[in-house]
This record gives structure tokens, C-alpha cells and sequence, in this order.
């Protein structure tokens, strides 16, 4: 039966309570363990299509009569429009239509960073609009830049106000303490780079709008394009059936896909607008840079009495204040606590999430100055950690609807205790060690999401939903559960997603939140149609008849279930937990280091697919290691331009940069959260990274290392700063 | 545009491309302009002789020749991307531009030309320059990137052209207020050759950002002949680079000094390894 | 071929013949997500002219759907979003035509030039190391 609940709902660490009619979930949670289908390897119902280049991307699609977009952005960090003319544009060969400040919201004569966008050109080829856009004449007024993100709190150019987080009393909980350890973490900026570029394809049909668009949210650009038109939401039709990856950089609309609409309007054409690699990492979001002062007290025996920290978030020029305080109120047991986040405005380009936002940047501070602090009370790390386990959220006291981080230390000891052989193997100018850290983040999605379940006569099921697979292998993890639930051959389903205007809601492809909202729904929906199956084998006298005896005599006729994400527990924290144990090796002369191997372990509730979920865990890992030691934003200090946005000097991890992965998962269902038990694994992977690796070097060559990415020069730095301390024999702690 | 393929050496004002893996991006990037190009794959030799190397030769087809002295072929090897390599020529490795972002994000600086003459200031020098050069940045401080061109130069090789023949640390200057340019290279002039003296061994040890797939933070190249060591790097300068005097000599900028302990480990161990095998 | 000089063989490729297979993620060869065999050569379609190309044999992902090796990467899992995926298997059939069995090391030396921002490559090593199952 339908409810109205008034629930919180969380995405990327934001909540927000709202009113939502849920399904209730009546199902009872399948045993603990691999199923016939669920929680058993299966490769992806969709890997054909992509390996061989067929599947259509939407850089692949072409409409009849299509045109093509260039975009003026830019070229400053601050500068205001002083002049512009589109005619000498409007002039030239194969051009359609050009629009400007004024004529477009998200055209701008105020440029606050650079990136925005200023005008656009549509034409019949790509190479007309590029020379259209060049020849616009325009003229910038430069501006004062701000791009010091401290110097920006510090006049109070924020976004939102700061942050304030507070429990106990923090000057109490450092009296109370037998050490304490402070310590400042920079981290840096980081681009998403997905391969496939931000873009959309729009038509107008009459009235309706069709938009074929690389999102991860099909439903929030529906949303967005229809009340920012004025249209009613149905007239809107939102298509993305492949998508090259977004890591949380493709969670909206977008200007792209509002130029494209607006040029497809005026030309009454098909309009393509789509980022170049350049234009993608200036104007499509970013990890942004953190500083993190914070200070760690704690009694002799390890007891954690304080914790502290002012955190600033470089947030750019819009986005939001990431929940970079996260880890250090959420982790461990401690009475006092309290974080301060700023978000600096700067003429930088906007933030936008980034798989796992805040928790990646924030771990890497807390848990490299518990090594720092785990050092100074010579407790092993490890136990340090046990130590201050929280049995209820740290922050708020609910209970956890499942928590298995213990298990995950236990499942860690054996690669934890390689510390010892591996520190053995040093050599006078390779220094080798291990390092671990705790993995915190949410994870646990949330109602409303829908699903359809259809069976035909012959046997199979389809699963039609309108969400989209971002890549992380959503369409065969649905597949999965619903083969389970209706005890027919993954090979047997098929999954129908990727349009608004065909399935229900569902869910966005972010926060780690897929698997844990659809997936309940598409099980609901499945066991609806078994159901309705099962009557009709009642019906004829044949309770026992299988699934396709009784389908059979359908004919035409079809089985049609539908399912909804029931509520999450009332009054309970959903959260995704883990441990990663990194193993580096570092050339104390050259300041070279490589990354061995690292082993993760994280709970993440019931596991769908082994197989795709070590996936994930791989790719987490690795783009965690290019956030550690290679990937680097750079700008120029005095103008704020961008300097790196190309992919030789942004540098991506590459095959070579691979260490050797161990991945293992609790696989416990959450026996509070839905009729699958199943969390998100999307983010948890990428979490303990960098933090695990600092603390690795820091176990080879005792050197501290305070900024992302642990370049050359921060790897000398540190091994300076090191070895200056022997010499003059100054405290451990900065 | 137009392209044709050339006959002959001659190209008659045309731009001359091989692998393109240089001039097509700076082409389309609008770095370079050019009315006509010549395809000169026909016509620059390309094989492997003893010693004597085409410069139509690819990196790829050098990084695992066992003729080639271990200090180029290593060059060769820890270059670019398996892609570039293979179809990435010799002679074009040696005449590729710096990586320096603000000459490849087309800032005016003192290498490009703007509508009078060219630009006046090195956005580097007060800017980002983690990646530039520790020495001679005085005026201009990008680092040359070519890891090939380090290795020839400790090598000692020389260059044929259509016009002469020239060590190959002569194809290099230092740009200067009077004189921009980077190469000595004359407009018509082609790479043909490059032929290696005699060395007993040598070696190429490249620091970069990542494992693979980039170019030198620093790369030390040496050669040992006869109980002579020359060592040549990559990175450190807008040329390449021969280490004459001493790495003290380096006049690094406040954010790339790192690259002088690098060149200290590096060059240390280039020549221990020749001394020791 | 209709194109002007200046066209890439990869915009040939894909706006002209429609073969979309290859896809184009930076366009200036840094990512090897473009890669097509030349005479059996990977090579970066997105900085290649296609006016260079002459009578030289060009294979996209198109003329390897049937390849063994892209069965391997289904079931080894060596793909997430798959935009990269047509270039990884181009640059792999190459080596393995070269080198059947190659080793840990010459998978990564070989397979350098082409980047995954999902990060499949331990898996895809694994696709390319257990090809020929």
C-alpha cells in the first residue's frame, strides 16, 4: 500500500527531508550469500555492444539536418564582457544561428571564471562553428582576481555560510589530553576526465523537446530543462542510453544542453553541442582544493578526547561546500568534536561532486595525522583504530542499520601484517613500507525509484526502468536480481532503460546510491509479476507448474509487475565502511614512488555482482591513485588561468601506474535497509586511497607528507623536512 | 590547405610533415600555419644501418633495435605513448616544440610571434614552472622535452640535413632577444641522418610524472667512451642539455628546484652504472 | 573521401563513413581512445590525416567485431563505461598479432597509450592475457 513519509534524503553527503509516497516493502530479504544468480559473477548484458563499437554513445548520434556547436567561453578568470558583436559570425559560410549575453541564461557578460560560457555558433559542420566563434568580435575588460582561496574567507567571499559542526567541548577534550597533534593538508584539484566529453543532442517536435544527453540523471535534466523552459515536464524527453562516464560531473543539465536547445529552437534543426577536451576541464566541474588545519587529542591509551578542524573548501565560483569534515565527525567514537568548513568563493571554475566529495579529501587529512598521532603514542596503527571504534554514529548517536568495519579490520590483519617482510626488503635508496586507513561514506540510496518487470509467453523478462548505466554495470545487476527473484536465466532478461519517455522514475547514478535504490525496486517489481504467475498457476490447479509451463499459454498477453524502493530504516545511519592497505616503495633520492600493491576490503551490504563489483573497486583504487601522485590541476597564480587542460599535461593514471589489487567485500546484507540488504560501492573504493598511501610512505621513510598530489617535489620536501627533524631531534607533529 | 607528397628534397616553401604527431595538433590548435604540406615519408630515409639511422625512423622501430646504443634506444622506449612512437620519427622527436603550457596555450611570450614582432614577457618565469627549465631561463625558461635529442647528444652523433652536416647539439640555440628560434634548422632544410660514433656504453634515466606516457621532469643521458663520460639532459633547459660544469651551476626558479636533486640522483647513477659495468 | 585537407582520418572515420565504433575522446592524440590499425599499426586516428592515409590498410574496431579477443574483454570484465573500450581492443589485437602470449610486462609497456578514466586495466590485462581461451 502507498504511504506519505516525510524521510530524509541524502546525495553525496547533502540531505535534504522531503515528502514521498512509498511502496511499503513487504518482501522478506533473501537468505545471507550467493543466491543462484544474485551474488554470483556475471559478465555485463551490455559488454558486446560497447567492445565492439556499437553501442551508440551520444557522441555518436547524428540526427537528419543536425548542426553543430562552438562555444565562446572565457578566456579569463574575471573579466566582464565590454563589447561583442556577432555579426562578422553570423556572416560566414554554413552558419545558422549565434546567441549571446542577454539572449540566454546561461550566456554571460559577468564572467566569473574561466570556462563560462559567453556565446554560441551552430552550423552545418563542426569546423564552420569553431570558425564562426573566431570570428565574433569581442572585447574583455579584465578584472581584479581572487584565486587565494584563505585570502577569500579571510574577506568573506563565501558561498553559503560556514559551516559549523560541534559535539562536547573541544578545549575540554584537549585538557583532557595526554597528547595532541596538529597538523595543516592541502589537497589539489582534480578533473573528472570522463572519456566521453559533457554534450547533447536536442530536437524540437513541435511542442515536445527531445534531448539526448551523457548524464547520470536522466529525471534531474528532465526537471531542470522543463521548469527552466516553462514546459510541462512530459513534453520534455530525456535519452541516454550508453554514456562514457561521469563520475559525478554529469549529475545536471548543463550549459550545453540549454545552448543547444535554444540554437535548435531559433533553426529549427537538430542542434549538437558538445565539450572539446579543453572546454571539459575547464567548464565541467572539479574535485576543488582543500585545506584542512586540524589538531588530534588524545589519552595515553589511544582514547580519542578531541578532535578539531577548520576546514576551507576552494569551491570556485558556484557549487557547493563539500562534506570535507565528513571522516573526522563520522569515523571515530569522540566526545568532542568540532569543525568549521568554509566554502571560498573564487574565480576558479565551479565545483562539482566527485565520487565520494569531501570524504576522499577529508580522509586523506584525519587519518594521515592519526598515523602521525599513532606514531607519538606507539600504538600500532591498526589498534589505534579499534581502539576508537564507534558502535553508534560518532556524530549523532543512531544506531548504524549494519556496521561490519570490525570484520574488515580482521579481514585486513594479513595484509597488514606484511608490514614487517615488506619494510625488510629496503634498500639504501628505496625505502619500502605499509600504510593503511578506514573507509567512511554513505551510500545507501533512497526512495522513489520505480520499476517494471514484463514476462511474454515465451518465457522472458524484461526490466523496463528509466534509468541510465553510467558504466558501473547497472543494467546486469538488475538483470541479476531480477532473474533471481523470478527464477529464470540471466540470459532470460533483458533491460530496457535510458528514456523518460519510456519507464517510470529512477533514481539518479550518483552517491553510490544505483544498486541500493533500484535494485529493491526491480526485485519488487519482479516478485509482482511471480505473483501474479503464481495465482494464475493456483488458478488452473498447477501450483507447482514452472514459471514457463504457465507463461506459455499467454500468448500475447503478458505478465506486467511494477515495484517501488520502499522507505530506509526510520531513525537509523546507512552508511558503506572499509579498510585499504597500501604497500609503496619510495626512492629517497629522486623522490620516485610506486604503489605495489593494496589490498581493500570494504561492507557494503549483500553483493549483486562479485565480478562488477571488483570492478568497481579497481577502478576506485586507480583513479584514487592518480588523485594521489600524478593528477594536478594547475593554474597560473597571477591570472587564475587554467594550464593544464589537455591529457599530456593532466596527468591520468595510465597502465603503467597500476599496482597489484586484492579486493575482498563482507557480502552481509543490511538486514534493516530494503528487501536486498545491498549498499552502493560506486564511491567507498576511491575513499581510503591517498590516505593509505601517505601513511605507507610515511611507515618506508618517515617522512610526513601534507599535500595531494605527492609529487617529486612534495616527496623531497618531506624526506628534507624528515631528516632535518632527526638531525636537530625536534618533536614528532608540525 | 593543400597537401602533396614531395619527390624530392626540395620543398618549395611547403611545410614539411611525417608522422604529424606534432604538427597536426599544432596545426589544428593554430600554432602553426601552413598553406601547403609536403608528405615527406617518400623521401627521408628511414632505415637502420649500422651506425647510421634514418630520421625517417620511427621511435618505435629504434626502441627495440639491438644496434642501437642503450642510451637511445632507452630514449626511444620511455618517449611518449606506444601510439606516437609508432609512427613518430627520429628527426621529428628532434625538432618537436616544448611542452611549455603557456607557449602550447598560445600566451604571447618572448617563442611566439604577435601583430609586432614578438611577445615581450616568459609568463613562466613569475608563473607555474614546475615543469621548466633549471638552467639558461633566464630569457625563456621552457624545458626542451625531447628524451631522443638528450641521448644523441651524449652520444656525440651528428646530423646529415639536405644541406650539411652538423653535430647534433649544434641544431640547437638558446632563444635570445635578436634570434627566437630554437633550432639552427633552415627554412627548406630536412633531417636526414643521424649517424652515431663509436661508444663503449651508455644509458638513459628518465623522472617523470607518471610510470609511462610523459615527458621528462628530467631525463640524464650518458655516454662513455674511452674512459669519457658525456652526460646530456632532457627537461632542463630550452635546449638540450650538456652537462659541462656542475649541477651547482643550476639557477632554478623557486618552484622547480626539485629538479636539480632529481638531475643530482639521476646523473649520479647514470655514471656509476657506466663506471661499474 | 570527400573531405577537406586537414580532415583526421578519425572525423573521416565517423562523420563521413559513420563508422562510429572509433571514438574520440581528446582529439589530439594524448588518450588513445582513436586508435585504428594502419597496415597493422596502432596509430592515433584523431592526428593522422586522412589524406596521409593513401593506399595504406586501415582496420577499425568494425573489422574486429568477431575477434576473439573482444569475447575476452566481455568476459574478463576488462570494460565499464566503454568509450575507451574500441581503442583498447584495437591496440591489443595489434599485440597479440605480434606477440601471442605476451608477458605482464609487455601488455603494460604496450597498452600505455591508451587511457580508462573507469580504470578496467587490470582487467583488461587480464582479457588480453587469456585471449586465446
Amino acid at each position: 500500500m502507498a504511504r506519505l513519509i516525510r524521510t530524509e534524503k541524502e546525495v553525496e553527503g547533502r540531505y535534504e527531508e522531503v515528502w514521498l509516497v512509498v511502496e511499503e516493502d513487504a518482501l522478506e530479504q533473501w537468505p545471507a550469500g550467493p543466491r543462484e544468480i544474485v551474488g554470483r559473477p556475471a559478465t555485463r548484458i551490455d559488454g558486446l555492444e560497447r567492445a565492439r563499437g556499437e553501442a551508440v554513445y551520444t557522441a555518436d548520434l547524428k540526427l537528419p539536418g543536425m548542426l553543430h556547436t562552438a562555444v565562446l567561453r572565457s578566456p579569463y578568470a574575471h573579466a566582464r564582457v565590454a563589447r561583442i558583436d556577432l555579426a562578422p559570425a553570423l556572416a560566414l559560410p554554413g552558419v545558422h544561428a549565434a546567441i549571446g549575453p542577454g539572449e540566454l541564461d546561461v550566456l554571460v557578460e559577468e564572467c566569473g571564471f574561466q570556462g563560462v560560457a559567453v556565446a554560441a555558433v551552430c552550423a552545418d559542420t563542426y569546423a564552420q562553428a569553431r570558425a564562426a566563434l573566431a570570428a565574433i568580435e569581442v572585447d574583455f575588460e579584465q578584472l581584479e582576481v581572487l584565486i587565494d582561496p584563505d585570502e577569500a574567507v579571510a574577506r568573506g567571499e563565501l558561498i553559503g555560510e560556514p559551516r559549523v559542526r560541534e559535539r562536547g567541548d573541544l578545549e575540554r577534550g584537549l585538557a583532557e589530553a595526554d597528547v595532541v597533534v596538529t597538523g595543516e593538508y592541502r589537497t589539489q584539484v582534480v578533473l573528472h576526465n570522463s572519456m566521453e566529453t559533457h554534450q547533447a543532442v536536442v530536437q524540437w517536435l513541435g511542442d515536445s523537446l527531445e534531448v539526448y544527453i551523457s548524464t547520470q540523471y536522466i529525471w534531474g535534466v528532465r526537471d531542470e530543462v522543463s521548469s527552466s523552459l516553462g514546459l510541462p515536464p512530459d513534453k520534455v524527453r530525456v535519452v541516454c542510453h550508453y554514456m562514457g562516464g561521469g563520475f559525478g560531473s554529469k549529475n545536471e543539465a548543463g550549459d550545453f544542453t540549454f545552448i543547444a536547445i535554444e540554437l535548435a529552437k531559433r533553426t529549427h534543426r537538430p542542434v549538437r553541442c558538445a565539450l572539446t577536451r579543453r572546454e571539459e576541464n575547464l567548464a565541467s566541474g572539479n574535485r576543488n582544493a582543500t585545506i584542512q588545519r586540524l589538531t588530534i587529542g588524545a589519552r595515553a591509551d589511544g582514547t580519542l578526547t578531541a578532535l578539531g578542524g577548520d576546514y576551507v573548501n576552494a569551491t570556485g565560483w558556484g557549487g557547493w561546500s563539500s562534506p570535507v569534515e565528513g571522516p573526522m565527525q563520522m569515523l571515530y567514537a569522540c566526545e568532542n568534536v568540532k569543525t568549521t568548513t568554509w566554502a571560498a568563493k573564487i574565480n576558479q571554475p565551479p565545483m562539482k561532486a566527485f565520487r565520494a566529495p569531501g570524504f576522499v579529501e577529508g580522509t586523506f587529512g584525519l587519518e594521515s595525522l592519526l598515523d602521525v598521532l599513532a606514531a607519538k603514542l606507539d600504538i600500532d596503527p591498526l589498534e589505534l583504530r579499534r581502539h576508537n571504534y564507534a558502535t553508534n554514529d560518532a556524530a549523532d548517536g543512531r544506531p548504524y542499520s549494519s556496521k561490519n568495519l570490525l570484520e574488515c579490520y580482521r579481514r585486513a590483519e594479513p595484509h597488514w601484517e606484511r608490514r614487517h617482510e615488506v619494510r625488510a626488503r629496503s634498500t639504501e635508496t628505496v625505502k619500502r613500507g605499509v600504510g593503511m586507513a578506514s573507509q567512511i561514506w554513505y551510500g545507501g540510496g533512497g526512495p522513489p525509484s520505480y520499476a517494471w518487470v514484463r514476462v511474454g509467453a515465451d518465457g522472458r523478462a524484461t526490466v523496463v526502468t528509466a534509468m541510465q548505466d553510467i558504466g558501473t554495470g547497472t543494467r546486469t545487476a538488475m538483470a541479476q536480481i531480477a532473474a533471481e527473484e523470478l527464477g529464470i536465466p540471466l540470459a532470460h532478461v533483458t533491460v530496457s532503460l535510458g528514456d523518460s519517455a519510456r519507464g517510470p522514475f529512477a533514481s539518479i547514478s550518483a552517491g553510490s546510491s544505483t544498486t541500493p535504490s533500484m535494485g529493491p525496486a526491480v526485485r519488487a517489481a519482479a516478485a509482482d509479476a511471480r505473483r501474479q504467475i503464481e495465482e494464475i498457476a493456483e488458478q488452473r490447479g498447477t501450483p507447482d507448474a514452472p514459471l514457463g509451463e504457465i507463461v506459455g499459454l499467454l500468448e500475447d498477453a503478458q505478465i506486467l509487475g511494477k515495484g517501488g524502493r520502499g522507505p530506509n530504516p526510520t531513525g537509523m545511519q546507512v552508511l558503506t565502511f572499509g579498510v585499504q592497505v597500501a604497500e609503496v616503495a619510495v626512492d629517497v633520492e629522486t623522490g620516485e614512488i610506486w604503489v605495489d600493491r593494496i589490498a581493500a576490503v570494504h561492507d557494503v551490504g549483500r553483493v549483486i555482482n562479485p565480478l562488477g563489483a571488483s570492478s568497481q573497486i579497481e577502478g576506485g583504487i586507480i583513479q584514487g591513485i592518480g588523485h594521489t601522485l600524478s593528477e594536478h590541476r594547475l593554474h597560473d597564480p597571477r591570472t587564475g588561468q587554467i594550464l593544464t587542460t589537455s591529457l599530456d599535461a593532466y596527468k591520468l593514471p595510465t597502465f603503467a601506474d597500476v599496482p597489484e589489487i586484492v579486493s575482498e567485500l563482507i557480502d552481509e546484507p543490511d538486514m534493516q535497509l530494503t528487501n536486498l540488504g545491498s549498499k552502493g560501492l560506486g564511491e567507498p573504493p576511491i575513499v581510503p586511497v591517498a590516505a593509505a598511501i601517505s601513511n605507507a610512505i610515511r611507515d618506508a621513510t618517515g617522512a610526513e607528507v601534507h599535500e595531494l598530489p605527492i609529487s617529486r617535489e612534495e616527496m623531497l620536501r618531506a624526506l628534507r623536512a624528515a631528516a632535518l627533524k632527526e638531525k636537530v631531534g625536534a618533536p614528532a607533529g608540525i | 590547405m593543400e597537401l602533396r607528397r614531395a619527390s624530392s628534397l626540395e620543398l618549395d616553401g611547403g611545410t614539411p610533415l611525417h608522422g604529424g604527431t606534432e604538427l597536426v595538433p599544432l596545426l589544428r590548435s593554430g600554432i602553426v600555419q601552413a598553406e601547403t604540406l609536403v608528405d615527406i615519408r617518400g623521401v627521408v630515409p628511414r632505415g637502420i644501418d649500422g651506425s647510421t639511422i634514418g630520421a625517417g625512423a620511427t621511435l618505435a622501430e629504434l626502441e627495440c633495435d639491438p644496434q642501437i646504443p642503450d642510451a637511445l634506444r632507452e630514449a626511444c622506449r620511455l618517449a611518449a605513448s606506444p601510439q606516437l612512437r609508432n609512427v613518430g620519427s627520429l628527426g621529428g622527436n628532434l625538432l618537436q616544440s616544448t611542452r611549455c603550457w603557456y607557449w602550447r596555450l598560445k600566451w604571447p611570450c618572448r617563442l611566439h610571434r604577435t601583430s609586432d614582432g614578438f611577445g615581450e614577457e616568459c609568463f613562466a618565469q613569475e608563473g607555474e614552472h614546475r615543469e621548466h627549465a633549471i638552467f639558461e631561463n633566464g630569457f625563456c625558461a621552457s624545458a626542451h622535452p625531447s628524451d631522443v635529442a638528450a641521448a644523441l647528444v651524449a652520444l656525440g652523433a651528428t646530423l646529415r640535413t639536405n644541406r650539411r652536416e652538423l653535430p647534433v647539439a649544434d641544431l640547437y640555440r638558446l632563444p635570445s632577444e635578436d634570434d627566437r628560434r630554437t633550432t639552427t634548422l633552415e627554412p627548406g632544410e630536412l633531417l636526414l641522418s643521424v649517424e652515431l660514433p663509436q661508444t663503449d656504453r651508455s644509458v638513459y634515466l628518465k623522472a617523470m610524472d607518471r610510470k609511462s606516457w610523459g615527458f621528462p621532469l628530467v631525463g640524464v643521458a650518458a655516454a662513455r667512451t674511452e674512459g669519457e663520460t658525456r652526460v646530456a639532459l632532457a627537461g632542463v633547459a630550452p635546449i638540450p642539455w650538456l652537462l659541462e660544469g656542475s649541477l651547482d651551476d643550476a639557477t632554478p626558479l623557486p618552484r622547480n628546484a626539485y629538479k636539480v636533486d632529481v638531475a643530482r640522483a639521476l646523473v649520479k647513477r647514470a655514471v656509476s652504472s657506466l663506471e661499474a659495468s | 573521401m570527400h573531405s577537406e585537407v586537414g580532415t583526421t582520418l578519425a572525423e573521416a572515420l565517423r562523420d563521413e563513413l559513420s563508422l562510429t565504433g572509433t571514438k574520440v575522446a581528446c582529439a589530439e592524440g594524448h588518450c588513445g581512445a582513436c586508435t585504428v590499425l594502419i597496415d597493422g599499426v596502432p596509430t592515433l586516428s584523431c592526428i593522422t590525416l586522412v589524406h596521409t592515409v593513401g593506399d595504406a590498410k586501415v582496420t577499425t574496431i568494425e573489422g574486429l567485431r568477431d575477434h576473439p579477443m573482444v569475447h575476452a574483454f566481455v568476459r574478463e570484465d576488462a570494460l565499464q563505461c566503454g568509450f575507451c573500450t574500441p581503442g583498447q581492443i584495437v591496440s591489443a589485437v595489434a599485440l597479440v598479432d605480434a606477440t601471442p602470449k605476451p608477458s605482464t610486462e609487455e601488455i603494460r609497456h604496450a597498452m600505455a597509450g591508451n587511457l580508462c578514466r573507469c580504470g578496467a586495466y587490470p582487467k583488461i590485462e587480464e582479457a588480453i592475457r587469456t585471449w586465446q581461451d
